[in-house]
């Protein structure tokens, strides 16, 4: 793919400046709320107010707790699969344009076919080494006993 | 671009075939030639733009000034036998103003050991990422920010910016409850962005192009014309099995239910937001209903013709507020009628149910495709 030096390039650009003027808007309007809000707010600080929330409790252990290693799990997954995503998206654009210049069939589809093959052997084997399943059914617990 | 025709012309005798429904001028140039700002070069077309981005922007805030503090009472009651909020204005609609003042003045009290710079920027990130979206979506009318060829993948990356702001809030909190729920939230997000994506990118495969301009103009082709009244190809009739799988994905996307588990009150108070307070809460309760209407936005330009329905062609913003609402009534149905999933049950169904079907409906499509053809 070259890049297409044609007017569309210019409302191309237009649109970006369009995006970037809505961000413009989607920070001042935040900051609009919160200088609304520092005008009408009162301020009456107390120590006990500013604790950790833990349901009117005092709270308990630290803030700083362990959590399951499965959230790192499913993220690392997820890079994988997001990235597949990308690759895909040219592919998806094309297919139509492919076909229509009498691409054979497995030329055009073939090689996402082998490509989302892959992915999913990937998938399976997350599947199989459990990095998908969070909580074991009474069965899995009884063969893990020793 | 052909410019399409209005979905069920052919029901309406008084109205030619030929209007164009989708704008090929987009609302920053529209507004320049209303205005004269176009005739001021550089800087007139720059205030014209910004001018048309911030219409954009206080239309979705209104429409989420009117489903927060209203419209989610109602239906919720509705659904409960009650009859909520009716004491301002007629069916206590002013409740709207009454409650953005209450809000906005409560004192915003910030918790100890709060990770400042992060506590401070979480909610602008996940108020300002949902809003930004909006950028590319055809809402009709003319109303139409920017139509860049990469349309689809840009507002797909835009709204996974949310997570980032979630994740953040979580953890800067630094309350346990806030932690899990950013966790939960990122989990979440991370489990069912890819059955959305791969599933909108079997819509792709249908339109040949990632611009929402081209996709809502090649549903406006008629599918089929039974006695005498021409469907047009929206792709929700055309893939209904992508349309439920895209829906699913979109309700755990923007996490409601069944799939809100990040904040479950059961189990962790209320997830991320626990320690946010006065207008910090109303920035991630104002982005988490902009992510509604962002992923109804997406679904009624993707699967259900965007701005297109009977009567003119002026009428298409009205078409696609009804669109975007149907999909915010949906959730809200959800909300009164199922049941929250646990978490390990909703990284189940994500990775291995609904990803496994998004890549089947992938697969199936580009293969009958491709034997049609």
């Amino acid at each position: 793919m070259c890049v297409r030096f044609e007017p569309s390039n210019v409302t191309e650009m237009n649109d970006w400046i369009a995006i970037g003027a809505l961000a413009l808007v989607g920070v001042l309007i935040p900051f609009g709320m919160m200088a609304v809000s520092y005008l009408l707010r009162p301020t009456v600080p107390e120590t006990s107010k500013r604790a950790t929330y833990e349901s009117g409790e005092i709270p308990t252990g630290g803030t700083r707790i362990r959590f399951n290693i499965q959230y790192y799990m499913v993220a690392l997954l997820f890079v994988v699969f997001d990235i597949e995503t990308v690759l895909l998206f040219p592919w998806a654009v094309a297919y139509q344009d492919a076909l229509a210049a009498d691409i054979p069939l497995v030329r055009a589809l073939g090689p996402m076919l082998l490509f989302v093959a892959i992915l999913l052997v990937g998938l399976a084997w997350a599947w199989r080494t459990g990095a998908v399943q969070w909580a074991r059914t009474p069965r899995q617990l009884e063969t893990d006993r020793p | 671009m052909t410019g399409g025709q209005i979905a069920g012309a052919a029901t309406l005798p008084s109205v030619p075939p030929t209007v164009p429904l989708q704008d090929t001028v987009l609302l920053p140039e529209r507004l320049g030639e209303l205005t004269g700002l176009d005739g001021f070069g550089l800087g007139g077309e720059l205030l014209a733009t910004f001018i048309a981005a911030f219409i954009v922007g206080n239309l979705m805030l209104a429409m989420t000034g009117v489903a927060g503090p209203w419209a989610k009472r109602k239906i919720t009651a509705a659904f409960t036998d009650r009859i909520a909020v009716n004491r301002l204005g007629p069916a206590g609609l002013f409740i709207i103003l009454a409650d953005s003042v209450r809000l906005l003045s409560k004192e915003l009290v910030v918790p100890e050991n709060a990770d400042r710079p992060a506590y401070d920027l979480a909610p602008i990130v996940v108020a300002s990422s949902a809003l930004l979206g909006f950028a590319v979506i055809p809402m009709g009318s003319g109303i139409h920010l920017a139509d860049p060829e990469v349309g689809l993948a840009y507002v797909f990356a835009i709204s996974g910016i949310a997570s980032l702001g979630l994740v953040m809030a979580g953890y800067a909190s630094s309350n346990k409850y806030s932690l899990l729920g950013g966790l939960r939230a990122v989990a979440q997000n991370i489990a069912y962005e890819i059955p959305l994506v791969i599933t909108g990118m079997s819509i792709v495969i249908f339109a040949g192009t990632l611009q929402m301009g081209e996709i809502v103009s090649a549903q406006a082709k008629p599918l089929l014309t039974i006695a005498g009244i021409s469907i047009p190809s929206w792709y929700a009739l055309v893939n209904p099995f992508a349309f439920v799988l895209f829906l699913v994905a979109n309700f755990a996307e923007v996490g409601r239910n069944p799939f809100d588990t990040p904040e479950a009150p059961t189990e962790i108070v209320a997830g991320y937001q626990t320690e946010y307070s006065s207008v910090y809460f109303v920035l991630i309760y104002l982005g988490e209903f902009l992510h509604i209407f962002l992923g109804g936005a997406i679904i009624a330009t993707i699967f259900l013709g965007g701005p297109a329905g009977p009567g003119p062609a002026a009428l298409g913003i009205v078409w696609f507020i009804i669109k975007i609402w149907a999909v915010f009534f949906a959730t809200q149905w959800l909300r009164s009628a199922v049941p929250r999933v646990r978490i390990d049950q909703l990284i189940e169904i994500g990775w291995k149910g609904l990803l496994v079907l998004s890549f089947a409906n992938l697969v199936l499509t580009a293969a009958i495709v491709g034997l049609i053809a």
